[in-house]
């Protein structure tokens, strides 16, 4: 099969690979029919996240068509179409049972990576480093999915592709991100990012009751889509804007209920600590950037909500901690809880209340894929949204 | 006991003693130190299976290379003897020992407690299942020492597997089969072509090893 795989720091390449076989009993194999390339994708493209290895395939946005199951897979048979949660859940051990899934205790075969990072490991991870899992990622023809009795969402209605194949990360990812900034009914809520994940933070905040939604980015085209449902945005780009006050002239001086970072690890400032952290990074004394992050803290009313779906690798510097003390604020965050969300948001999606798709701007297919990676990392060609179709020419 | 804090509804007696010496008299005891030629590891997790299951998997020895890294082989030679064969093999290497095990305590549903006898490995061990805080889940502590000096100890780390990750691997994949019925696996999945160092990143990664074949039978 054609597979995308990493190359090394900021080279992806389209390989013919073997395909991928079953190789425990809760397998599935899955022919791909739609992927995408997600924000988070990029801090692999850029060699933010250690212990990739050349040869890896990547992806874990993906849906398809059920080739085949493994003898423990009863709830799913060939010709089913499913969409696949980007982190992969046991269902039996202590964690899925507390239906926190991403920190399934028995998915990671590389566990003790993890465990040397953080403490702990949480989930496997689709095409996201060894230290997530090692697992191939769906950017290919086929996929394997362990444990496909747990994860994947059977599509039964005639939903195209497109409106569904976001449930696989960005748009549970942008829903827990407002669930967990804790929205009460007519708050005031800051996006930092109007990426994918900040487009659904944005809406899911209104599907929560905000009633008004601040939208913080630098690219024109993804501030317009912030406005077409219903945000006020804030260009920090431009000369004399500053964040801070803005956020506080739109809140009467109180700052917002909450703050939401969709940006993460390499967030772009156009302050002097930008140019800190850059240094820094480059000479590894810190591995994040987090100049939103930091912005959030700084910005959030007294005793509101950070909640951070943004990814955050490693160590942080001048994190201001002290306000966050002083406030009495609280701090949400995580790898999604996918398999809470899923069935829910396709309700949604069938009952019309949203269509995911609005966010796509490319359609590709595997080969164009890796030109695309730069245009998305560079933020080209009014990039908002790449879908790749791996089977068309 | 001090009369000072009379409401707390879930506290536990306080335990006297608990598994693998982890806890004496009330007080935490942290493991036991490397040293006279013998190293140490004490290892634990919670399983959500009860401890009767956990025990018959543990003691069912034959069964062992299901779920133990590189163990080729057991055979049960008596009521408490079993012989055991050890493999690791990669590109580089292909190296079989073997050794004889003797179970010195077996208490069904709480302990079980062995040593080898003669061979190539000179190690003992004690497994423990108790409930864990509040009863909801099964606590399964190992403790297993192994008569090696830290050099050797130093040099099977740059080889292959140190012993001491091999047995907190082998817990995991014990865990993993327990509550799930497998052992999660990625060897034999595609991927593109390799560079010049993948062999190195692997072994650091514990790629190398071969993930137990784990059981299709789930414990619960």
């Amino acid at each position: 099969m054609k597979a995308l795989c990493w190359m090394g720091s900021g080279k992806v390449e389209v390989h013919s690979v073997s395909d991928p076989a079953i190789l425990n009993p809760h397998d599935a194999i899955i022919r791909v029919t739609r992927t995408a390339i997600c924000g988070s994708d990029l801090h692999l493209f850029d060699g933010f996240i250690p212990t990739m290895e050349e040869g890896d395939i990547l992806g874990h946005e993906f849906m398809g068509i059920v080739e085949e199951v493994g003898k423990e897979v009863n709830n799913l048979q060939r010709g089913d179409r499913v969409v696949v949660p980007f982190t992969i859940a046991c269902g039996n051990c202590g964690f899925c049972q507390k239906k926190l899934w991403s920190a399934c205790d028995n998915t990671n075969p590389n566990a003790h990576l993890m465990e040397a990072a953080y403490g702990y490991s949480g989930s496997g991870l689709f095409g996201y480093s060894h230290m997530m899992g090692g697992y191939a990622g769906g950017q290919a023809q086929y996929v394997r999915v362990p444990f496909a009795n747990v994860g994947p969402l059977k599509i039964e209605s005639d939903l195209p592709d497109e409106k569904v194949l976001f449930l696989s990360d960005i748009f549970p990812t942008g829903y827990m991100a407002a669930e967990n900034a804790q929205i009460r009914e007519n708050d005031t809520v800051a996006v930092w990012g109007c990426g994918p994940v900040g487009q659904f933070a944005i809406a899911s905040a209104f599907m929560l009751g905000a009633a008004r939604v601040i939208a913080i980015d630098r690219f024109p085209e993804r501030l317009e889509m912030a406005r077409s449902i219903g945000a006020i945005t804030v260009d920090y780009s431009e000369e004399d804007v500053s964040v801070l006050t803005a956020l506080k002239d739109l809140t009467g001086g109180s700052g917002p209920d909450s703050c939401i970072d969709a940006v993460g690890l390499e967030a772009h400032s156009a302050q002097l600590q930008g140019l800190y952290d850059k240094v820094k990074t480059a000479l590894m004394l810190e591995t994040d950037r987090p100049s939103v992050l930091r912005q959030a803290i700084q910005a959030v009313r007294k005793g509101g909500t950070v909640s951070v779906p943004g990814v955050y690798g490693g160590l942080l510097d001048k994190v201001p901690f002290g306000a966050a003390f002083g406030k009495g604020i609280t701090m949400k965050m995580g790898q999604t809880n996918m398999h809470n969300y899923m069935k829910p948001l396709l309700r949604r999606i069938e009952q019309g209340q949203i269509d995911p798709s609005y966010i796509i701007s490319h359609r590709i297919s595997l080969e164009q894929a890796p030109e695309m990676y730069k245009v998305w990392r560079d933020k080209k060609e009014n990039v908002t949204k790449i879908v790749i179709d791996p089977w068309a020419a | 006991m001090s009369e000072a804090l009379r409401e707390k509804p879930n506290a536990e007696q306080l335990p006297e003693s608990a598994s693998a010496g982890v806890i004496l008299n009330g007080r935490y005891l942290p493991p036991p130190e490397d040293k006279d030629g013998k190293i140490w590891i004490r290892t634990s997790v919670l399983i959500q299976t009860e401890a009767e299951q956990l025990y018959e998997m543990w003691r069912d020895v034959e069964s062992a290379p299901l779920w133990q890294e590189q163990i080729a082989r057991v055979t049960r030679t008596g009521e408490k003897t079993s012989h055991w064969v050890m493999r690791s093999r990669d590109k580089e290497n292909d190296k079989t020992i073997e050794w004889n095990s003797e179970i010195l305590a077996d208490e069904p549903g709480c302990r079980i407690a062995w040593r080898s006898v003669g061979g190539d490995s000179d190690n003992a061990g004690e497994v423990v299942f108790e409930p864990s805080p509040g009863r909801k889940a099964t606590l399964v502590t190992v403790l297993q020492e192994f008569r090696m000096g830290k050099l050797a100890n130093a040099w099977e780390t740059v080889v292959g597997r140190n012993p001491k990750q091999a047995v907190i691997e082998n817990l995991r994949h014990f865990k993993a089969l327990a509550e799930t019925g497998e052992i999660p696996r990625t060897e034999g999945q595609p991927h593109g072509p390799r560079g010049t160092i993948a062999g190195i990143k692997e072994s650091v990664y514990g790629e190398k090893i071969a993930t137990p074949p784990g059981l299709e039978r789930k414990a619960s």
